[in-house]
This record gives structure tokens, C-alpha cells and sequence, in this order.
């Protein structure tokens, strides 16, 4: 499936166009950090994706050592037919991109929990605390550095 | 006189004032009878239910597999209970509240660890979060093993702990459970309603419809060289 | 608590004014508990891990003046079994028994959305006859779980003693039929590990279809039992009628999905508006109510399970020969690899959107996932209730936490 069909990339394209590339990439089009609520402000508002999906944070890291993130973000937009509408932020090791829990409230914990597993921060969230593991817990488990065998002593 | 899994007896200041009074040692001898068959016979239960197991340990409290046949009540709260049934997956964030609940229960209790995943962690052992295992953390009696076990088997191993708790009382051990043997395979307590009205011939009918389908499994172990029956050849890599 | 005033001049407590504004103007629930009002007397109510209404093992901190809750801070987690990790480490024909544990009231469409982002990303096209026996599958299981879920819930808003207890009696009897059924077909009684890209394992059995016919007449027979056990019921009505109110704005923007999402009037079920399996064949009457508190989310769930019947009576008489699998038998578990690039597909379970986003090239040349992300419908309906639940009381929190049908295995992952 691709990430975003013809019409919504048509007009994606047309809202931004210095910023997007020319051709649409299956995978979703990769979007500045800085356009991330815009995009998802004219999504919702003028193309009628006001569905929260999921967002997902994924970690790369990269052959000199460094870490890279990406993460992709998906709005549903509820009419028949529905369509999905996903786009992909890259960052570095800094690992922090806006929040939209001021569009979507649903990003709430969805954010909270990229937070907890892969360590993305979510600038402007009101409440980023770990949601999966107790708060005291070191690491974030879905970095590709983290064993998943880690021990925890006493309890593992 | 009751004992625990060591043999050392429970020090209980009941015992201790009857034998001061002479010729109450009968009184004493059918008031504890009387106490083993009661403690058998009503183990109330706590359920520390976290996931899958769960579910199919509501089914064994509901009407086709009705645990309350074995005299068992559950209820939610560890200060009434006897026995703590571990049923799921327990997390590195849930065992501190495992280990505070069951220390809540009163003495005598019993702990028993009801499916894979309580019993070793399943195939989340190696993760991060999960603990391999609640015994582990808290001293399990009867383990079930299954992904969930089915409902009957719950009772059969309830009926294990009934065991269990009655030696106990009379001063004994019980012995380990080996491997079933094969013909002395547990009988579930229920039996299964799909069993009573199918058809023998049904059965036949099946087996010949999936050799027909030709997925790899059975056609091949009817018809293979057993060379490449043993696993050492596939066709399509050579 | 006010034990020593007379019975006879104390005058009827005031009924709670319950909250049914729009999502941002509702109390902030990230407010410092200083900053809401000085003069109450607060008092901070810890619910769970370890409860029995928690439909698992989920915690819920309730700041609550007298009655009424001001502020709830949920705590999830106490069931992160890592699954995400996991799923990066094993290939995707490994993947199935794994997620049959996440939603574990309804296994089988956890199998058919994670096989189904797999197939959409290989441009696998499934065979008619596993689509039909899919769609049958997901709704039978539809049945099932919504039967699950009723019991449970009476359970919450009525307790063992008031009478919740028979209804969940009445509710488990039907539901072991459906659960015989594919213990038939697959020999478990769940977990069933059925699905596999591409197909199903399991041929229907002989006989199986007139058994399914059976059980779908013995479930319509005793579906008006519940009407009248639940709709015709004083007590359940007052229990849940304009308790826990959520409008149509606010359940899109929370994310909430499924029957949740139909119940406060959004007309969406991708069954309809993006078909899979079977469904553009059968064609799905949507259940829709508008009210959006718990009745109306017993309403829909009730009807769907009508349309479920429907569905399965429509499709059970003639599902089409041929074969079951697409792809060939997989000898070695390694050999379906997903290349590089990123993917979501969803199918709406009996509790929503359960979405799978999938970016593939991971180990050994594309045989596990690079990172695979499932979207659980219950984290969202389980986020709403710091919105939904200020201005309850702590009764009311119950029957809530219960009317949205959350399974914790599915929130933790």
C-alpha cells in the first residue's frame, strides 16, 4: 500500500511545494522537522485526516557509531473509502521532533510510549514520562543497541 | 501435626496448649481430621490473573468446567484466600506487586503456576521485561502446564493441590509428578462436548482430506525415503 | 462519612453533573492536583494492578472529592512483554503464535492483521477460498469476543451477587460453542495459530460448516435472552445510560476505533470503507448509535454481533474450492524475506484498528522485521479515560473502564 495516494499527495504537494520532493515515495515522503505540525495541520483541517493512527520511531544506527531516528506518522481519514496518509521525519542523535498532541489528542500516549522504548523526544508533549517501564528503568529497549536479554536484577 | 515441604512442623500455639490437657490427644486427633478435610475440601482462590491465562481461567469458573464443583471459591482479595493461581505473564513491573500480594495472604497458602508462561516465561523468558518464571519470586506447589492450559486441566490440578494439602496435614510428602505415562495419561475431570457426538468415521474423513491437500507433513512422512525423512536433504536445495 | 446523621432528614445527595463538553474544553487532566481547587478535600484512590474490574493488570491513580472523581492518571504497562523487540528477532512465519497473545480475547484477527501487512507488502494475493474462510473466522470471533465482553461487563456494573453473574453464565455457554468450532478446525482452543502469509493452514474439516450453521441458530435463538436479561434491565440501564459520554469530535481525535468509535456516531468501519478478506463481497450494515456513552456502546456491540451472524450464515453455505495457500508450503522458516520500505495495514477487530506498520529489510536479508509496530485499538480507548472519567463518580469509573472493551495484553505489547 502506498503511504499516500495520488490525490492526497497532489495536494500535499501543492500546499508545500519548496519543501516535498517532486515524486511521492512509497514508503512515505520524508518531511522537514519544521514542517511536521504544518503538514499535519493541512491534513487534518483541509483534507479531512482528523483520525489519529500511530506514530513509529525507529532507530538506525549508522556506520561511524552515531544514532539516526525516523519517525513516521499515520492519520486515517474516516469516509468511505478510507484512506491512510503517512509521512517520515529523519533526525539525528539529538532525537527530538514537535509533539501533535495539540491537533490529536490520541498522540498522547502513543508519543509517550515511542518515547519510552526508542527515546524520541516529543518537544511540547505535556506529560513525556515513560508509559511501558517502571520509571526508574535505564535504556530504551527497541534501540538496536539494547540486548534484548538485558538483566534486571533482582526480578530477571 | 501438620508439616511443611521440609518436614518441620508448623508451630502453631494450638498444638502446644492441647498437650498440656491429658487425654485430649483423640479429641485433638479427629478435631484434625476434621480440620484437613474442611482445608481440603473449601481452597479459596486468588487469582493473580494477568493475560491469556486468565480468560481461560474464567471459563473454568463458568459453566461447562464449574470449579466451585471442587469446592473452590475465587475471590479478589488475597486476605481471604488459601491459594494464589499465577495465571500469565508476570513483568518486571508486576512482580514487586506479585511478591507484596502473596506476603498479604495468610499461612497456610499455596501457589499454583497456571500456564507456560508462569511456569518458565514461554517464549518471552529472554525479554527485558518478563521474569523467567514465578517461582522465581514466590514458591510455586502445582505448575499446569499449556498455552493457556484448557479449563479441565485447572481442576486437575487443583485436584493435585487437594492431594498435596492432605499429606501435608497428615505429616507426609507428597512425591513429584514424573511424565504421564502413556497409557496412564490424566483423565480430564469433564469430558469435552465435541468428543461425546463425533463421529468416529469423521475423524477418518478428515485424515484422508489432509493427505489429499499434500502439505508437506503427512504425505511426505507416508511416502519419503528415509533418508530425507530424517531431515537431512531438501529437495528444492539440491 | 457522615454515619451519625439521621436516615430520615438527610436529604438525597446530589446526582454528579457528568461531563459531556468537547474534547478541549474538558478539565486539562495534566494539571498540577494543587491547582485545581484549593477548598476540596481530595483523596488520591489507587485502583489496581491487581483488581478485578481492570479487565487485566492496569493501575488507575483517582483523585476523588467525596464521590466524584476530579483527576486520573492511568498507569499501563504492568504487562510489556516486549513483544516489538521480539518481533525483530524472529521471521515472519514465526511471527503468528507471538501475536496470537496481544489481544487475547480474540486471537484469530490478531493472526490476519499481522499476515495481512506481510502479504500487502509482497503483493501477495490470497486465494478466494481463504479470504471467505478468513471472513468467517474474524467474525466468528467477532461474536466471541463481544460475547466476552458482555459478561464481563455486567460482571463489572452488576458484581456476582447483583446478577451480573448469571449473565456472564449465559454469555460463556455460547461462547465455548464458537470456541468448539475452531477447536474443530484447528485444535486449539485459542491460540490457534491458523494464519500464515499467504493463506490458512487449517482446511475447513468435514461437517464443519453444518456445525457452524448449528451454533450460529443456537446464538440467534439466544441472543434476545440478553435483550431481556440487559435492555429490559432498570438497573443496567441506569447503570449506563449518559454514563461516560464521549462525542463524536473527541473519539476521532483520541484515536478510539471500533465499536467505541460507532457508538459516539462516526460512521466508520473498515470492514465497509477499506475492505479486506471477503467483506466487499458480503457488504457490512455498519451499527451506528449516536449517544456515545455505554449504552450505546452496548447497542452497537449488540448489533454487530447480529451482523456477524449474518455475515457467517451468508458465507458458510458456499465457500468456494480451490486451494487454501497462495504461496507454496514453507519449508524453511526464513524463506519469505520483505525487502526495504515501510507499510501499514490495518483490519478492524472486534476492539478497532488493530494496524500493523511493518519496515521491512531487517535480519537475514529481510526475514524478520526491521521494526514492526502494532497499533493497539485499546491504548486508545484506555488514553481517553483521563478525559472522559473527571465528574464521575468512582462507580461510574467501572462501568466506563468496562463499556470500552480494553485488553491489556494489546496496550502493553
Amino acid at each position: 500500500m502506498a503511504a499516500l495516494d495520488a490525490d492526497t499527495w497532489a495536494a500535499l504537494r501543492g500546499a508545500f511545494p519548496s519543501a516535498l520532493p517532486i515524486d511521492a515515495d512509497p514508503s512515505g515522503p520524508v518531511v522537514p522537522v519544521d514542517l511536521h505540525v504544518a503538514v499535519a495541520r493541512f491534513l487534518k483541517e483541509s483534507l479531512g485526516f482528523t483520525m489519529y493512527v500511530t506514530v513509529v520511531a525507529s532507530h538506525w544506527p549508522q556506520a561511524d557509531g552515531s544514532d539516526r531516528f525516523e519517525v513516521a506518522t499515520v492519520l486515517r481519514r474516516p469516509s468511505n473509502p478510507s484512506v491512510t496518509a503517512a509521512w517520515r521525519l529523519q533526525i539525528g542523535p539529538e532525537a527530538e521532533v514537535p509533539t501533535l498532541f495539540p491537533l490529536f489528542a490520541g498522540a498522547d500516549w502513543q508519543e509517550r510510549e515511542q518515547f519510552d522504548l526508542v527515546g524520541v523526544r516529543f518537544t511540547g508533549h505535556p506529560d513525556l514520562r515513560r508509559l511501558m517501564m517502571p520509571e526508574d528503568w535505564e535504556g530504551h529497549p527497541l534501540r538496536k543497541s539494547y540486548a534484548i536479554d538485558t538483566p534486571h536484577p533482582p526480578w530477571r | 501435626m501438620a508439616v511443611d515441604e521440609s518436614g518441620r512442623p508448623y508451630a502453631h500455639p494450638l498444638y502446644d496448649t492441647l498437650d498440656h490437657f491429658p487425654g485430649l490427644s483423640l479429641a485433638t486427633t479427629s478435631l484434625d481430621r476434621l480440620l484437613s478435610w474442611s482445608a481440603t475440601n473449601s481452597l479459596w482462590i486468588f487469582p493473580m490473573a494477568t493475560s491469556c491465562c486468565a480468560i481461560e481461567f474464567m471459563t473454568s469458573a463458568a459453566n461447562r468446567v464449574d470449579i466451585d464443583q471442587m469446592g473452590a471459591v475465587i475471590r479478589p482479595t488475597p486476605r481471604h484466600c488459601d491459594v494464589m493461581v499465577v495465571a500469565g505473564t508476570i513483568t518486571v513491573k508486576m512482580a514487586p506487586r506479585v511478591k507484596k500480594l502473596w506476603e498479604q495472604m495468610p499461612e497456610p497458602k499455596w501457589c499454583i503456576a497456571m500456564g507456560s508462561c508462569a511456569i518458565s516465561g514461554d517464549f518471552y523468558r529472554d525479554i527485558y521485561s518478563v521474569i523467567p518464571g514465578i517461582d522465581t519470586v514466590v514458591p510455586v506447589d502445582v505448575y499446569i502446564p499449556g498455552c493457556p492450559p484448557n479449563a479441565d486441566q485447572v481442576l486437575v490440578g487443583l485436584k493435585r493441590l487437594q492431594e498435596k494439602v492432605e499429606l501435608h496435614r497428615r505429616g507426609l510428602v507428597p512425591a513429584r509428578d514424573g511424565r504421564p505415562e502413556h497409557d496412564k495419561m490424566i483423565d480430564p475431570a469433564i469430558g469435552r462436548v465435541t468428543d461425546a457426538d463425533r463421529d468416529a468415521s469423521t475423524t477418518e474423513q478428515q485424515l484422508a482430506a489432509s493427505r489429499d491437500l499434500g502439505l508437506g507433513g503427512n504425505s511426505r512422512r507416508a511416502s519419503d525415503t528415509p533418508s530425507s525423512r530424517q531431515g537431512g536433504v531438501d529437495e528444492e536445495a539440491t | 462519612m457522615g454515619s451519625s446523621t439521621s436516615h430520615g432528614a438527610a436529604p438525597p445527595p446530589p446526582a454528579p453533573t457528568r461531563d459531556v463538553r468537547p474534547l478541549r474544553m474538558r478539565v486539562n487532566p495534566f494539571l498540577d492536583i494543587d491547582q485545581y481547587d484549593p477548598e476540596a478535600d481530595l483523596m488520591a484512590l489507587n485502583m489496581g494492578p491487581q483488581h478485578p474490574s481492570t479487565h487485566g493488570v492496569f493501575r488507575i491513580k483517582l483523585f476523588i472529592d467525596g464521590e466524584v472523581v476530579v483527576k486520573a492518571v492511568p498507569y499501563p504497562g504492568y504487562l510489556h512483554r516486549g513483544v516489538e523487540k521480539l518481533c525483530e528477532k524472529l521471521t515472519f512465519a514465526q511471527l503468528v503464535p507471538i501475536v496470537d497473545k496481544h489481544d487475547y480475547v480474540a486471537p484469530m484477527t490478531n493472526e490476519q492483521a499481522i499476515v495481512r501487512v506481510v502479504e500487502e507488502a509482497l503483493k501477495i494475493e490470497v486465494p478466494r477460498r481463504a479470504r471467505v474462510l478468513r471472513t468467517i473466522l474474524a467474525e466468528l470471533q467477532r461474536i466471541a469476543s463481544h460475547l466476552l465482553w458482555l459478561g464481563t461487563f455486567t460482571l463489572d456494573i452488576g458484581g456476582t451477587i447483583g446478577g451480573g453473574a448469571s449473565v456472564m453464565m449465559y454469555t460463556f455457554r455460547e461462547r465455548e460453542l464458537i470456541l468448539d468450532l475452531f477447536e474443530m478446525l484447528t485444535g486449539a482452543r485459542f491460540h490457534y495459530n491458523t494464519h500464515t502469509p499467504g493463506g490458512n493452514r487449517h482446511d475447513v474439516p468435514v461437517g464443519w460448516p453444518e456445525r457452524v450453521k448449528k451454533v450460529c441458530d443456537v446464538i440467534a435463538a439466544r441472543l434476545p435472552e440478553y435483550t431481556a436479561a440487559c435492555t429490559d434491565n432498570d438497573v443496567f440501564d441506569l447503570r449506563s445510560r449518559g454514563v461516560g459520554v464521549i462525542d463524536a469530535a473527541t473519539a476521532l481525535e483520541l484515536g478510539l476505533s471500533g465499536p467505541n468509535l460507532r457508538a459516539s456516531g462516526v460512521d466508520h468501519d473498515l470492514r465497509r470503507d477499506a475492505p479486506y478478506h471477503a467483506y466487499d463481497e458480503v457488504g457490512v450494515n455498519v451499527a451506528v448509535a449516536t449517544d456515545g456513552d455505554c449504552w450505546a456502546r452496548y447497542i452497537v456491540r449488540m448489533a454487530e454481533m447480529e451482523e456477524s451472524l449474518r455475515i457467517v450464515r451468508l458465507l458458510i453455505d458456499d465457500i468456494p474450492q480451490g486451494p487454501i495457500t497462495a504461496l507454496k508450503p514453507v519449508k524453511l522458516h526464513t524463506q519469505i524475506k520483505v525487502p526495504a520500505g515501510q507499510h501499514y495495514a490495518a483490519i478492524d477487530t472486534p476492539r478497532g484498528e488493530l494496524g500493523t506498520y511493518l519496515i521491512g529489510g531487517g535480519a537475514e536479508k529481510g526475514a524478520a522485521a526491521f521494526r514492526l509496530k502494532i497499533r493497539p485499538p485499546s491504548l486508545h480507548a484506555m488514553a481517553a479515560l483521563p478525559w472522559i472519567l473527571p465528574g464521575n463518580t468512582v462507580s461510574d469509573v467501572v462501568a466506563i473502564l468496562g463499556s470500552l472493551d480494553p485488553i491489556m495484553g494489546e496496550v502493553d505489547r
